[in-house]
């Protein structure tokens, strides 16, 4: 037997043994395991979802355009010039190019001829980026500012919605039987009347403004956002912490809005996201049967409605509010569907 | 199953008569009298209120506004067009309505099933991913932003279509409405035929029937579709307030002059009367077919009824 085991007595040490290991290659954490905060996770998971990303982009560039656009040529929403109505786009540079310079196909009895009205005019140093409409606004200054009042309605609504709606479900299924069961068959008659019979009959009622469109979308989404709070609510009510937060001596109130309603902010938010869009829309449609924004404010609902009266003799009136309508809703719902899964993974696909 | 309808039903009718109890405050709360025409005086008001029953007290009027509701009569309108019953009114322009709005859940429902179905099968691919994109772009952009494209593309650039319904070529005139209404419900068919059927491809009765040798179409149709399609029913009523909506919108674009764009109208030129009826009309449908959607879904999956009937 050979001995190969290091004699104690006459083992010296050496330096080296009292330096810190270099264990950098060891050192390798499972991300899969490893735990992390959660919304650290949430943010991951979102950021490898392209769709949602590129909805978010979208929301940015859009909100940016809507708060610095009105402000980024001489013109303003309201300011009319009959001299200069009808004008097609025209974009300093770019117009060298071919596009955006001015000119317009005017489909005549004749067939179709291209004029150009800026020079018809002579207005060589005048630029209307996305053209003015039948007043001589500037379309430019009318779109963002319409996307800007189309926003803070949307998510005024939404965050009012989400208040209402949040605390009515939290109550009914925290408190549950006689009360949740009297909360539950309101709730069943509020949501079989179509939403947009409540929105029109109120709209006739109040003037129309601001503000009563935003108490008008508020009432039509808080059921769907009460539902989600209230089966949140059933699930999480019989944990041991809401217990222990009881034992403790909290009461209802604190229980359920500081200790259960953190612990379902998620799925809240989502709806949230969710409801932003579906309140541009509805907005939109009232401004297009004309119970919108009064003038001369403008959404970009209003914008469609009053492009639309012109949209085959000049088409460029109508898209810029279209294009930015579509795109804002597009990346509202992507960017809703990515918070969705990023938030609750399990969730299948679709 | 018979306590489930029964429950379903007391439901329908409490939230109708809520409905109705709703509209009939806001048409006491508008503005203005039905009769402030300035050649009647006082007396003759006073026999035309009597004669309509105003001058009774406010719940007997409600009590004779919901019989009358319910029998079907739905008073005259004031302006659109003078003491025409509003039952008229509608009575020529619910089948336009009915006829775009059934073309487009019929276009809506096959398409979106074939595109559905396409992207379970072709999972992954780029067909999937086409089909995503376009259900994604369905459900997020309104309708009528898809009426105007439409409109101007088929109807005004290429002259395919006519832009404006007529009577006269219903057929072809109905086309660009159908198509723009039925994005929406496409696009939600689609998503949820692609997830159900991903779901029931998986599960063990399709490996189950995969084993006994079956194959092909039995196997797609009889075994995976017929149980995919069940949850699909639940996308009817988020569908159908789409088609409500969108319709509105859509009828004006086209000048259809169905339901729809007289209810734009009454709106737009304050005739309350004909606002509130079809209101009513449209609640009632509406509550109509949320009822049909909860009680076949109740037949068609039994957890559903007892979890309810439990509750």
């Amino acid at each position: 037997m050979v001995e190969t085991a290091i004699d104690k007595e006459s083992y010296v040490p050496v330096e080296a043994d009292f330096r810190l290991k270099g264990k950098t290659a060891d050192d390798f954490v499972d991300t899969n395991f490893a735990s992390q905060n959660f919304w650290k996770e949430v943010v991951a998971r979102f950021w490898r979802k392209k769709s949602a990303v590129i909805g978010l982009v979208f929301v940015i560039i859009i909100s940016f355009f809507a708060f610095v656009g009105p402000v980024m040529n001489e013109y303003t929403y309201s300011g009319q010039n009959l001299d200069q109505k009808n004008l097609a786009p025209r974009i300093p540079i770019i117009e060298y190019t071919g596009f955006f310079d001015g000119h317009e196909n005017i489909k005549t009895t004749s067939g179709t001829k291209t004029v150009n009205y800026y020079f018809e005019k002579h207005l060589p140093d005048t630029f209307y980026w996305f053209g003015s409409d039948n007043f001589g606004r500037d379309i430019w200054t009318r779109t963002w500012s319409g996307a800007q009042v189309s926003l803070i309605i949307a998510v005024a609504a939404a965050i009012i919605d989400m208040i209402i709606g949040m605390s009515y479900g939290l109550v009914s299924g925290y408190f549950g039987g006689k009360v949740d069961m009297v909360l539950q068959r309101i709730l069943e008659i509020a949501n079989g009347i179509p939403r947009l019979v409540i929105v029109t009959l109120l709209l006739l009622l109040f003037k129309p403004g601001m503000i009563t469109i935003i108490i008008a979308l508020m009432l039509t989404e808080w059921v769907g956002m009460s539902r989600i709070a209230r089966a949140e609510m059933l699930k999480l009510k019989e944990q041991e912490f809401v217990l222990a937060s009881r034992t403790l001596g909290a009461g209802n109130m604190h229980i359920i809005f500081s200790e259960v309603l953190p612990n379902i902010i998620g799925p809240i938010i989502t709806q949230v996201m969710f409801s932003i869009p579906t309140a541009i829309f509805t907005e939109a449609f009232l401004s297009f049967v004309g119970l919108g924004i009064p003038v001369p404010r403008c959404s970009l609902g209003s914008l469609i409605s009053e492009g639309f009266n012109s949209f085959t003799t000049h088409p460029y009136q109508i898209i810029p509010p279209i294009i930015v309508m579509a795109l804002l809703m597009l990346s509202f719902n992507l960017v809703a569907d990515g918070l969705r899964e990023a938030l609750d993974p399990k969730l299948k696909e679709m | 199953m018979k306590k489930y309808i029964l429950k379903r039903v007391i439901t329908a009718i409490f939230t109708l008569l809520a409905i109705t109890l709703i509209l009939f405050i806001l048409m006491q709360l508008m503005p203005g009298s039905p009769f402030n025409d300035e050649k009647l005086n006082e007396s003759q008001k006073a026999a035309l209120y009597a004669k309509y029953g105003l001058d009774k007290p406010i719940v007997v009027q409600f009590f004779r506004y919901v019989t009358n509701m319910f029998k079907g009569d739905l008073g005259v309108s004031y302006k659109i067009s003078k003491n025409t019953p509003i039952t008229q009114l509608i009575a020529s322009r619910l089948p336009i309505s009915i006829g775009v709005g059934f073309a487009a859940v019929f276009i809506g429902a096959i398409v979106g099933l074939l595109l559905g179905l396409l992207a379970a099968f072709k999972r992954d691919t780029a067909w999937d991913t086409l089909a995503t994109v376009i259900s994604v772009i369905g459900v997020s952009v309104p309708s009528y932003v898809f009426a105007l494209a439409l409109s101007y593309q088929f109807g005004f650039k290429l002259d395919w279509f006519p832009m404006l319904f007529s009577a006269k070529d219903v057929i072809r005139s109905s086309v660009l409405p159908s198509i723009s209404l039925s994005m929406f419900t496409m696009a939600s068919i689609a998503r949820f035929t692609r997830a159900e059927m991903i779901e029931v491809l998986g599960s063990d009765y399709m490996l189950l029937a995969e084993s006994k040798g079956l194959s092909g179409n039995k196997l797609v149709f009889s075994h995976a579709l017929r149980n995919a399609l069940i949850p699909i029913i639940t996308v009817l009523a988020p569908l159908v307030v789409d088609l409500m909506t969108g319709s509105l919108v859509v009828e004006k674009i086209f000048s259809i002059p169905g339901v729809g764009s007289l209810l734009v109208n009454a709106i737009q030129s304050n005739d309350y009367n004909v606002v509130i009826a079809l209101s009513f009309i449209y609640s009632a449908m509406y509550i109509g077919i949320m009822l049909v959607v909860d009680i076949l879904y109740g037949v068609i999956d039994p957890r559903i009824r007892v979890a309810k009937e439990a509750d």
